[in-house]
């Protein structure tokens, strides 16, 4: 039996709510499959929609605002008063702060991909195939990041961890078939354990107030900003993963505790690939204004010119001070290996079918190279 | 005013207590305090959903507090916040609606205060602002509380509490209100 639409709806924000028969059911029916991308398209609309600052808020003033209101009613029975606003203080909010990195990912995403299509269109949606290394220096790295500086970020519900019995379980719970590693390393452990990470949606709202401040802090002027960038905003929606961890304590990793000092450790990550949708102006001419404002490296703006068809392709950012990366072939996908240079270990990042894989470990770079080509 | 309907969702006893201000001279702690400080943002937040308009959802946080205040006093019970969730949309809700139908007053309301000094900037986010005013005024109340519940960061069981359905509703609700906003930003392309 298919699974009604509110349970679809359900199932992209609380993927666990969804009980094992639907799972199931929905891991193996096309026609559920089409009916759930229509609702994510749906959603990513409306939340390009809603992506808004949330109030800075200023608790003591408002508490004595709302103490002052309550004299005046019960003194005079009189509407509330309006003619006082509190003073606001425009900090970030902690959540906000809490997802600079997403935002930094965000950013770098908005400078790079480009959708297809005229700039008539209202909202633009499209998957990326695949990923090139953009080399980055850390100054590099801060001035990106500074693109948040220019519009409001918005994050969805924090990204969980669910930890799963086996694969089936997080395959179902993440809506795809979670790969088996063949050929592991000797010294890793041989019993995997499985999670699955929710999915979260990002954006990035185009702020002309910001990012005039911020074109004056990096000593230049905002240029003339195309018609309907103002308020446009660039959505990032990021599905479940599935994470097959060996020699690894995910829940502990999450909570922020570090690698485990000795032995080695491999982690396997699978996920439908994220959708990047825009309102307002195209993609293209997102782009286009975002690499020439003031305080971008040149190098950079180069670099991600330079690949072939950004519709397509995604950049990552590489830290050339602290790692190398280059092109490789993962069994006739295009992707992306970090070296280790860093001596913490290696990662190698390509898509096949829909699907983003990640495979990194405490590892050489060969020998991580090799664990993801002996996926299947 | 508070609209009734979010009053009326809830079936718990509350308590009238004492002033504000008293309160607030005095230094003592309440239930009340504990409850605006964690959730006098969110209900902020959940204003700015509707209005796109941070001061203006300021003012709604206020309105729904004191009214809060009013109608239960210091120990608001436990179903509090999830009256103060519905209390905000619908007083927000009420506002876009009320100013709508006073064609007078309409420039004035949908421009709002302006936030900068940068004519252009003002222009875009008074745009902005009427372009979501518009489309959630055109869509059924259901649909726009659901949206602006769930866009706001409300779990499905918080959305459900409030709007006082099942959590399986809530799925079907918010897809429904979904697949509506998009036929109206379809037609009208705001």
């Amino acid at each position: 039996m298919h699974p009604s639409d509110g349970t679809l709806r359900r199932s992209l924000d609380e993927p666990v709510a969804l009980d094992p028969r639907a799972r199931r059911h929905l891991a193996s029916c096309p026609r559920c499959e089409q009916r759930l991308t229509a609702i994510e398209t749906d959603a990513a609309t409306a939340f390009a929609t809603f992506a808004a600052h949330d109030p800075s808020i200023n608790l003591d003033a408002a508490r004595a605002r709302l103490a002052e209101s309550g004299a005046a009613t019960a003194a005079d029975g009189a509407a509330i008063r309006r003619s006082r606003r509190p003073a606001r203080i425009g900090t970030r909010s902690a959540r906000a702060s809490r997802v600079m990195a997403g935002v930094a990912v965000a950013a770098v995403a908005s400078v790079a991909l480009v959708v297809s299509g005229g700039a008539q269109d209202f909202l633009s949606l499209f998957q990326p195939k695949q990923f090139a290394p953009v080399p980055v220096t850390s100054a590099d790295i801060r001035s990106l990041a500074g693109l948040a500086s220019y519009g409001a970020i918005h994050a969805g519900s924090s990204p969980n961890i669910q930890p799963e019995p086996d694969a089936a379980a997080a395959g179902l719970a993440a809506g795809l078939t979670p790969p088996a590693v063949a050929d592991l390393p000797s010294g890793a452990s041989a019993a995997p354990s499985y999670a699955v990470v929710s999915g979260t949606v990002v954006s990035f709202t185009f702020n002309a107030e910001l990012a005039r401040a911020a074109a004056s802090r990096a000593g230049g002027q905002l240029p003339p900003m195309p018609r309907g960038l103002g308020g446009s905003t660039l959505t990032v929606s990021i599905a479940p993963a599935v994470v097959i961890s060996y020699g690894l304590d995910l829940a502990a990793l999450f909570q922020g505790g570090g690698l485990p000092s000795g032995g080695t450790s491999v982690i396997v990550v699978a996920s439908r690939t994220p959708t990047v949708s825009s309102t307002g102006v195209t993609v293209k001419q997102l782009e286009t204004y975002l690499l020439s404002l003031p305080g971008i490296p040149a190098t950079v703006v180069s670099e991600i010119r330079a690949i072939g068809d950004p519709t397509k392709t995604v950049p990552v950012p590489i830290p050339i001070d602290l790692a190398s990366a280059s092109t490789v072939d993962v069994n006739g996908a295009s992707g992306v290996l970090v070296g280790d240079s860093t001596q913490i270990g290696s990662l190698v990042l390509w898509q096949h079918n829909g699907i983003v894989y990640a495979v990194a470990g405490t590892l050489s770079s060969n020998q991580v190279l090799g664990i993801a080509r002996s996926l299947h | 005013m508070v609209d009734s309907r979010a009053a009326h969702t809830l079936a718990v006893p509350f308590v009238n207590g004492g002033s504000l201000r008293s309160r607030a001279s005095s230094g003592t702690s309440t239930e009340f305090d504990r409850l605006f400080t964690e959730e006098y943002p969110r209900v902020a937040a959940i204003a700015n959903r509707v209005l796109a308009d941070p001061a203006a959802a300021e003012d709604v946080a206020q309105d729904v507090f004191l009214d809060l205040h009013r109608r239960f006093g210091d120990d608001p019970g436990a179903k509090a916040p999830a009256w103060l969730h519905a209390a905000a949309v619908h007083t927000a809700l009420n506002v876009i609606r009320t100013e709508r139908r006073r064609s007078a007053r309409e420039e004035r309301s949908v421009a709002g205060p302006a936030s900068s000094d940068d004519p252009q900037i003002a222009v875009e986010a008074a745009e902005t602002r009427r372009a979501i005013q518009a489309l959630l005024a055109r869509i059924p109340r259901r649909h726009a509380m659901v949206l602006a519940l769930r866009y706001s960061g409300l779990s499905y069981a918080e959305i459900a509490t409030a709007l006082g359905i099942g959590v399986n509703g809530v799925g079907t609700r918010l897809r429904r209100a979904e697949a509506r906003l998009r036929k109206e930003i379809g037609d009208a392309s705001i």
